[in-house]
């Protein structure tokens, strides 16, 4: 193994347990850490089999791997900042509904009606 | 035939200058309404508590969209037939209420948008030469899409059946709703009629457009039109 298969191994195995740690703690739910898991699974298997990945890169037409290795993560991370927004748009349509809501029921009690 | 119980919808952001004035004549022609206080920081809360007004005060700024929303949602809880959009700036004319609610009562429309470029009726409002461009360009582009010309596209003074009630509650565009939902009520095979009124100068407060913003406002909700020419229907 080279050194630098070596740190990415080292580098992919904290990014793991931090996100593990994570979800063990509540912090993340699972449902939205099947993104953050892959990123080290990926980052793993790309520091034991770099051969093949070398080969298919090549195939792809990179002119190195760890050119392809960027692209990869790049793609990833935007996917991920994607769904985030996504989620956070719903939130906010949730979170208006709520205001709504809560606001007739304030009302409501306070018994301010008209007639 | 039962009564149709008829309720003015009054979105209020920071209008403490004509608030009042704008309710006293509501009550004075004796409609229904509810004011939805969209997290003013001026003194409009205080004032409509203090005169025992009819109204709901959201717990935080939901900007025009979401007030004007609440004020449909409310008025399904409690069951009216008809919604009215009234500005609470004193920009809508009170007696043109019974105009713009009259294709509905005949069932000849499901919505009604009180318009000031339709002739017919002489009209005090006049609006910049820029927005008059944008606001063609938008008729327009509802036009080419779905055969239908709403020529006032930006008016905030405008009728809702119930059906249209129970169709805001659920969608409500946020921001720029007028066009946006115009184009969205047609596109879903709702009847929209557009009728002509009055509009007075606004007394006090400003438009929610302001001039730099308007080409924004445009492309916003053209983009807006476009992405819901796309939706298929539910």
């Amino acid at each position: 193994m080279t050194t630098l298969q070596i740190e990415m191994a080292i580098a992919a195995t904290i990014l793991f347990i931090i996100i593990i740690t994570s979800i063990a703690k509540n912090r993340l739910s699972i449902k939205n850490s099947i993104a953050w898991l892959l990123l080290p699974i990926i980052f793993i298997i790309i520091a034991i089999f770099p051969d093949p990945l070398q080969s298919f890169a090549h195939w792809l037409g990179f002119e190195t791997l760890s050119n392809f290795i960027f692209l990869v993560i790049i793609a990833l991370l935007i996917l991920i900042c994607f769904f985030l927004t996504v989620s956070n748009s719903k939130q906010q349509d949730e979170i208006t509904k709520l205001n709504q809501e809560i606001s007739i029921l304030k009302k409501g009690q306070n018994g301010k009606s008209k007639s | 035939m039962t009564p149709n119980k008829i309720i003015l919808i009054i979105p209020a952001f920071n209008e403490e200058k004509s608030i009042k004035d704008t309710i006293e004549l509501v009550t004075k022609t004796g409609y229904d309404y509810i004011v939805i206080d969209d997290g003013s920081t001026d003194k409009t809360e205080q004032i409509l508590s203090e005169n025992n007004y009819n109204f709901v005060s959201l717990c935080f700024n939901l900007g025009i969209g979401g007030a004007v929303q609440t004020g449909y949602r409310y008025a399904l809880e409690n069951n009216y037939d008809i919604a009215i959009q009234f500005d609470a700036d004193g920009q809508h004319d009170i007696e043109s209420i019974k105009d713009l609610i009259q294709p509905i009562l005949d069932n000849q429309a499901d919505f009604t948008i009180g318009s000031r470029f339709i002739k017919k009726n002489s009209s005090n409002f006049k609006s910049s030469f820029l927005r008059r461009i944008g606001i063609h360009l938008i008729s327009n582009v509802i036009f080419l899409f779905s055969k239908n010309r709403v020529y006032d596209t930006t008016s905030g003074f405008r009728a809702a059946n119930k059906k249209v009630i129970k169709y805001f509650t659920e969608n409500y565009p946020k921001e720029y709703p007028e066009p946006i939902s115009n184009y969205e009520l047609i596109k879903f095979g709702y009847k929209v009629t557009e009728v002509p009124v009055k509009m007075h100068e606004r007394t006090a407060g400003k438009s929610s457009i302001h001039s730099w913003k308007s080409a924004y406002y445009v492309i916003n909700v053209l983009l807006s039109i476009f992405v819901i020419k796309l939706r298929r229907k539910k």
